[in-house]
């Protein structure tokens, strides 16, 4: 929840009307829950297995609690995203990353600044590692979840963030060629 | 007169430094403001024990000149004023390393949340920036490069040797990541207004954190001999203006074309220059 305040301080001095609007969807959300809060349960159960799974990926790819955490925070994240109806299952379909989807699925102007979140094994200047251990990370998730599953998104999001765009493609193009000195 | 002026009586424009300038360059992060202030709390001390000193010296000779006193003392020993000249120096440098320290450290803070990664890529000689948070494929990241503005073709009111072609567009009262690294020899993005200074070297990425908390462009320049035209590498490119948070809405969406118009506008990058790429 962290995260939410802060972004919400970040942008509180331009963006007050946009809150508010989400304050109104979330509302919107909320109340037919209330009413039938059965159904929703059953649909959401349903509609989003992907979202139960990345809870539990990070600790089955031997993940720490750190990262635990993160995954936490994302399924947070996404959690009232995806009790939208209609058009977050269209998205969640085409998915690419959460966060485009997320803001195609509002249509709002609304920009979640986001980036690769520190990282508490990297506290120094030099970040090296993080970017070569992210990207390791999303490989090691691919492999163990098959191409293209929704829960490796982010890890996919923080080496791109981290990583210049030079460095993804030699070392891409090391994979493709079985060279990439990384534990796979 | 004339030097006089020059040295206390100009304008400072806030961002670009001016001939003959003495002090540093408007802070427009806390982090310079620190620099600034430790500077201050420095010169404190400084001029305290210059002026101290420099009476001790003016007196001695004075005092003990050889006409006034031709037969010197000789005094070898003094328990008292050995003491005292250990100990007080001792608390002055204690008064000046802690908050020395304290600022030292917090420089080196990283940021817990950062909003944007911008990763900065030194290259013979110009800077090429990378947006990638809003990826979705290896392939799409808004990349641009960031050469000087030559001698010969700066417009009208630009610094000369200050402009590039493709300012840096950063929103302000953000926390920000940098990453700088380059792509053949080291370099180093430095940019005074902000107090940053980060080395780029090869096959290593620095982190740095910032978080502007001004509009404004602010200009920097590559403070790591890097070749021959090291001192045409203006580019930590500087920051370019630096617009509320409204602005990524329009990035983003045009995030997906590399060299979006909009960004280029925003930037108030009007040449063709990115034809070179």
């Amino acid at each position: 929840m962290s995260k939410v305040s802060v972004k919400q301080y970040l942008l509180e001095e331009k963006e007050k009307k946009s809150d508010v609007a989400v304050k109104s969807v979330e509302e919107s959300e909320v109340k037919p829950s209330v009413d039938a809060p059965t159904e929703e349960i059953v649909q959401k159960t349903e509609e989003t297995p992907t979202v139960v799974d990345s809870e539990v990926a990070p600790g089955a790819t031997g993940g720490d609690s750190e990262v635990s955490d993160v995954a936490a925070g994302d399924s947070k994240e996404t959690s009232p995203a995806d009790a939208n109806p209609a058009p977050s299952e269209e998205s969640s379909d085409t998915a690419e990353s959460e966060n485009t989807n997320n803001q195609e699925a509002e249509e709002t102007p609304e920009i979640k600044l986001e980036t690769a979140p520190a990282d508490f094994r990297f506290p120094t200047t030099n970040q090296t590692r993080h970017c070569f251990t992210r990207y390791i990370e999303y490989h090691r998730c691919i492999a163990a979840k098959g191409e293209g599953a929704p829960e490796c998104d982010k890890f996919a999001k923080y080496y791109r963030s981290l990583c210049p765009g030079e460095w993804v493609d030699r070392w891409n193009e090391q994979r493709e060629n079985g060279t990439f000195p990384g534990p796979l | 007169m004339i030097v006089l002026e020059c040295l206390f009586l100009t304008i400072a424009p806030c961002d670009a430094a001016e001939p003959w300038q003495l002090g540093s360059q408007d802070a427009a992060t806390p982090m310079m403001q620190g620099i600034i202030d430790l500077h201050h709390d420095i010169f404190f001390f400084l001029i305290l024990i210059f002026v101290f000193v420099s009476w001790i010296l003016v007196r001695a000779l004075w005092h003990f000149h050889y006409k006034k006193n031709p037969i010197p003392q000789r005094i070898v020993h003094g328990t008292t004023i050995e003491i005292l000249w250990t100990i007080f120096p001792s608390i002055i440098l204690m008064f000046i390393a802690i908050p020395s320290f304290a600022l030292l450290y917090s420089m080196d803070e990283v940021v817990v949340d950062p909003a944007i990664t911008i990763k900065a890529i030194g290259h013979q000689w110009y800077w090429t920036y990378e947006y990638s948070d809003y990826n979705s494929g290896d392939e799409q990241s808004l990349t641009f490069d960031s050469y000087t503005i030559p001698e010969d073709d700066p417009e009208l009111g630009q610094s000369r040797l200050l402009e590039v072609d493709n300012r840096v567009v950063v929103p302000e009262k953000t926390h920000l990541r940098i990453i700088v690294t380059p792509a053949d020899v080291p370099h180093s993005w430095a940019v005074p207004s902000l107090g940053v200074k980060c080395d780029a070297v090869p096959g290593r990425l620095n982190q740095t954190s910032i978080s502007v908390q001004r509009e404004g462009v602010y200009y920097g320049q590559c403070s790591e001999i890097c070749g021959t035209n090291h001192a045409f590498m203006r580019a930590p490119g500087n920051i370019g203006r630096l617009l509320s948070p409204l602005w990524l809405s329009r990035t983003n969406q045009g995030a997906s074309h590399p060299r979006s118009k909009l960004l280029q506008r925003a930037a108030g990058a009007v040449w063709s220059r990115g034809a070179r790429q």
